[in-house]
């Protein structure tokens, strides 16, 4: 963030780490592109092959329920 | 399942002074738009576009947001259009102080649109209201397609992503059809113009999409 005011000093932004099950290359690009088009969402990262998933949110603009939804959606299980 | 939360309001006291200029603007029936983008997007050439096809169909004034020097207000105010350059001293971004210190200087009551350009930069803008009623960023073809997703929190926030310098495209590495798509990836549904300041494309959707802006606000 700016080094000049300061500003978001901690940018009220949540990293998780998630390990999903269930992977494919299109569920994972498709759970992608859902996640990233939650409100808070803003980078995501996801190893198709180990289902290792990293989300980047800010919990005052989605909820940990509403990125859970995006992989139960999908047949996906995911774990913190 | 734990959940790490990081929910200190820093921006809790801008937020607060946001709503107040926005009830003002409310009572004052004036459609705030809060332009964002990089040095060098077009933000001001947008503008000066804009003034010259809206003259006369809108009411409108300029707030101007930058570190230093008031050559974008000094641009502006060849257009008579009321102007006011706020300098940041160093600041990276308008904050809601700022701008209800010198909204009070606006006749607001015979305006319909407020324009303020804020500070150029792709990060800290989109972090504070000003009190707005809608953001729009500017992003230049010769800035990259990989900008959206560098950069998400501003597409996700803005109503609209303009595309300018799109008469450049033969002549950029820039991908159209991939920008595009990761900024609806980020805000799905998101209004999306291509446009050019100095080959006058674009800009009537551009302008059309602002006036109905302000009608629905006039109707609301």
């Amino acid at each position: 963030m700016c080094k000049e005011c300061g500003c978001g000093e901690t940018n009220g932004n949540t990293r998780l780490q998630f390990q999903v099950t269930g992977y494919t290359e299109a569920s994972a690009k498709d759970a992608e592109k859902a996640l990233l088009g939650l409100p808070g969402v803003l980078y995501v990262h996801i190893h198709a092959h180990d289902g290792e998933t990293t989300v980047d949110y800010s919990p005052k603009k989605t909820k940990l329920m509403d990125i859970l939804g995006v992989f139960q959606a999908r047949g996906l299980e995911a774990a913190l | 399942m734990a959940e790490i939360e990081v929910m200190k309001n820093i921006l809790g006291e801008n937020d607060r002074v946001a709503a107040e200029n926005q009830a003002l603007f409310r009572e004052k029936n004036v459609y705030v738009l809060n332009l964002m983008g990089s040095p060098g997007a077009g933000k001001t050439s947008l503008l000066e576009r804009t003034m010259e096809r809206l003259k006369g169909r809108t009411r409108m004034a300029v707030i101007e947001g930058d570190l230093f020097t008031s050559r974008d207000a000094d641009r502006i105010e060849r257009h008579g259009v009321p102007v006011i350059q706020i300098n940041t001293a160093g600041g990276c971004h308008l904050d809601a102080p700022m701008v209800q210190k010198v909204a009070k200087k606006l006749d607001l009551g015979a305006l319909d649109l407020l324009l303020v350009e804020n500070v150029g930069n792709l990060v800290c803008p989109a972090e504070f209201a000003v009190g707005e009623d809608e953001k729009a960023v500017v992003l230049s073809i010769t800035e990259g397609d990989d900008k959206p997703m560098k950069y998400p929190l501003i597409f996700k926030e803005s109503a609209i992503a303009l595309l300018n310098k799109a008469d450049l495209l033969p002549y950029c590495d820039f991908d159209m059809a991939a920008a595009r798509d990761d900024i609806q990836t980020l805000h799905p549904g998101m209004d999306i113009i291509e446009l050019s300041c100095t080959q006058d494309m674009g800009l009537s959707a551009w302008c059309d999409w602002l006036l109905a802006r302000i009608a629905a606000k006039e109707e609301a």
